[in-house]
């Protein structure tokens, strides 16, 4: 079959063939759509079957990753935070999901959120560790880069582009030292490890390659995220953030490291 | 079969102290690299035969130098006597979807070629031999042109490589597609066997029936993979395929010691 409509792809061929398949295995909206339907490529039924298949296991992978300290907490909370890819709230998000995207995730996120939220459990914090839990989980959606045959953002000339924040990335404002008591959740506890009141801020970010990171911020860092619009030169963006043009090197470097900031080819 | 094959199973670091002290497991593959807080990785490292069992990249398009570099220092740091990739395309081209599950290709010859390209490429990259694992499909797609046993055969013969043979994944193929297992398995081209995967198989609502499962064989497919053993001359290993954390040291230990009594 060589059908030739309703392009999804810049592959050609047999790849590009194979690529409709991927993404009518991804996207719900588009697997219950003429532009897919009329090619007939498999069995509709197989394909919705395996298509809910892969959403349970690819959010079951990412809520397991990201909301590993809620996990650790359930025997507290009695509440799984994975127990909601049973429910029924999750099947009702089935007909929109793409894997993936960033619209899911937050979607997902928030059944989690929501589920573990709900507990009448003696944790100071747990309205943080959601939020914090939540960001990692929605930092990590949208698109990334599989293969390095373009030039690595971060390269090149800095002094002829301006540095902008990077879509996506999260500035988190807490009133517990989370960073401080994550470790010990994951450790053997028996009473549960308590986190200081200390206003925290946390800088959440994502590589082009999909590796989350998080790094304590601070009222200089909060200043270039704000700041970092694409148009403003270092000059400009170290004026704006009252910080001299060397120390907004230094901080700009850890953040393009982070994946928090790029500098965009071109000018 | 005249080689002693090596019986192991996967690297589960939750079950790491368990395994830093375990008798009669041969190997552990490496499903991801140890982390750097793993207390047990220098004993296990010391201990056991590892094999490289990442995901490295998909070969229906090149590897990039970073996951070339990648797999080579993996490999190094395991010693891997081979390095494991399966027949998958999971992401579209531009990136833009993924499935984050292994997804086989299409059976043409435009993805063969994509494949020999690729895999021929590595193999030229890395100081120890490629194998390569079946993939199953629940669904077949109108797209395919060939056979995937003959695909597989025909790349194995283009490349060279070695086959690592997934027999649940073969007995699922040929549960969805009502064919006898036995006769399914005898059309792949078993000469290429370096290594075989087994486990269990549990029934999934979604699916509607069995699929791979971090789960003990039962004895019906642990007789599959005594019937495939005898047909694949230069098999070099079987692993028990369970990694997730959810697997006990019971049912590691337990599949790992009825695979050894089979084969």
């Amino acid at each position: 079959m060589r059908l030739r409509r309703h392009p999804v792809t810049r592959a050609t061929g047999d790849r590009a063939v194979h690529d409709r398949v991927i993404r009518a295995l991804a996207d719900a909206r588009y697997r219950a759509s003429p532009a897919w339907q009329t090619y007939h490529l498999a069995d509709p039924d197989r394909v919705e079957r395996y298509a809910r298949f892969l959403a349970r296991h690819f959010y079951y992978e990412r809520i397991v990753q990201f909301f590993k300290y809620s996990r650790a907490l359930a025997r507290i909370t009695g509440r799984p935070p994975e127990a909601v890819l049973r429910g029924d709230a999750f099947d009702l998000l089935l007909p929109s999901v793409v894997l993936g995207s960033r619209e899911t995730a937050q979607a997902v996120a928030r059944l989690v959120v929501g589920h573990v939220g709900a507990a009448r459990a003696p944790i100071p914090y747990l309205a943080d560790l959601l939020r914090y839990e939540e960001a990692m989980m929605l930092v990590e959606a949208g698109p990334r880069i599989w293969r390095d045959d373009t030039r690595t953002e971060g390269t090149g000339s800095r002094e002829r582009h301006a540095p902008e924040k990077v879509k996506g990335t999260v500035l988190l404002e807490l009133a517990f030292d989370l960073p401080a008591v994550l470790p010990r959740l994951l450790q053997p506890w028996t009473e549960v490890p308590l986190a200081a009141v200390r206003p925290t801020q946390l800088l959440v970010a994502r590589s082009p390659h999909g590796r989350v990171a998080v790094a304590r911020s601070d009222a200089g860092i909060a200043a270039v995220m704000q700041l970092a619009d694409g148009k403003r030169t270092l000059e400009q963006l170290a004026a704006a953030a009252g910080l001299a043009v060397g120390d907004l090197e230094a901080t700009l470097e850890g953040l393009v490291e982070l994946g928090a900031v790029r500098f965009p080819n071109g000018s | 079969m005249t080689n002693r094959l090596m019986v192991g199973a996967f690297y589960n670091p939750h079950l790491g102290a368990e395994l830093a002290q375990a008798e009669g497991i041969d190997h552990l593959a490496m499903a991801d690299p140890p982390a750097a807080t793993d207390p047990w990785w220098p004993a296990i490292r010391e201990r056991y035969t590892l094999l490289l069992h990442d995901y490295l990249g998909q070969l229906s398009e090149p590897l990039d130098e970073r996951s070339i570099a990648r797999a080579r220092a993996l490999a190094e740091l395991y010693r891997s006597p081979w390095v494991a990739e399966h027949f998958q395309c999971l992401h579209t081209a531009d990136g833009a979807y993924n499935l984050n599950y292994v997804f086989p290709p299409l059976y043409t010859e435009e993805f063969l070629d994509r494949f020999v390209r690729n895999a021929t490429a590595l193999k030229a990259r890395l100081d120890q031999p490629l194998v390569m694992e079946n993939i199953p499909g629940f669904f077949d797609v109108a797209a395919s042109q060939l056979p995937e046993p003959l695909w597989l055969r025909r790349f194995f013969e283009a490349t060279g490589a070695g086959f690592l043979l997934d027999l649940p994944h073969v007995w699922l193929e040929a549960h969805y597609h009502d064919r006898n297992p036995e006769a399914w398995l005898a059309e792949f081209p078993l000469d290429h066997v370096v290594e075989l995967h087994v486990a269990g198989v549990e029934e999934d609502r979604d699916l509607r029936g069995p699929w791979i499962a971090p789960a003990e064989p039962s004895d019906a497919m642990l007789d599959f993979l005594a019937h495939a053993v005898r047909r694949c001359p230069r098999a070099r290993a079987v692993t028990f395929d369970a990694f997730s954390p959810s697997l006990t040291p019971d049912a590691l230990f337990r599949s790992v010691e009825r695979i050894r009594k089979v084969v």
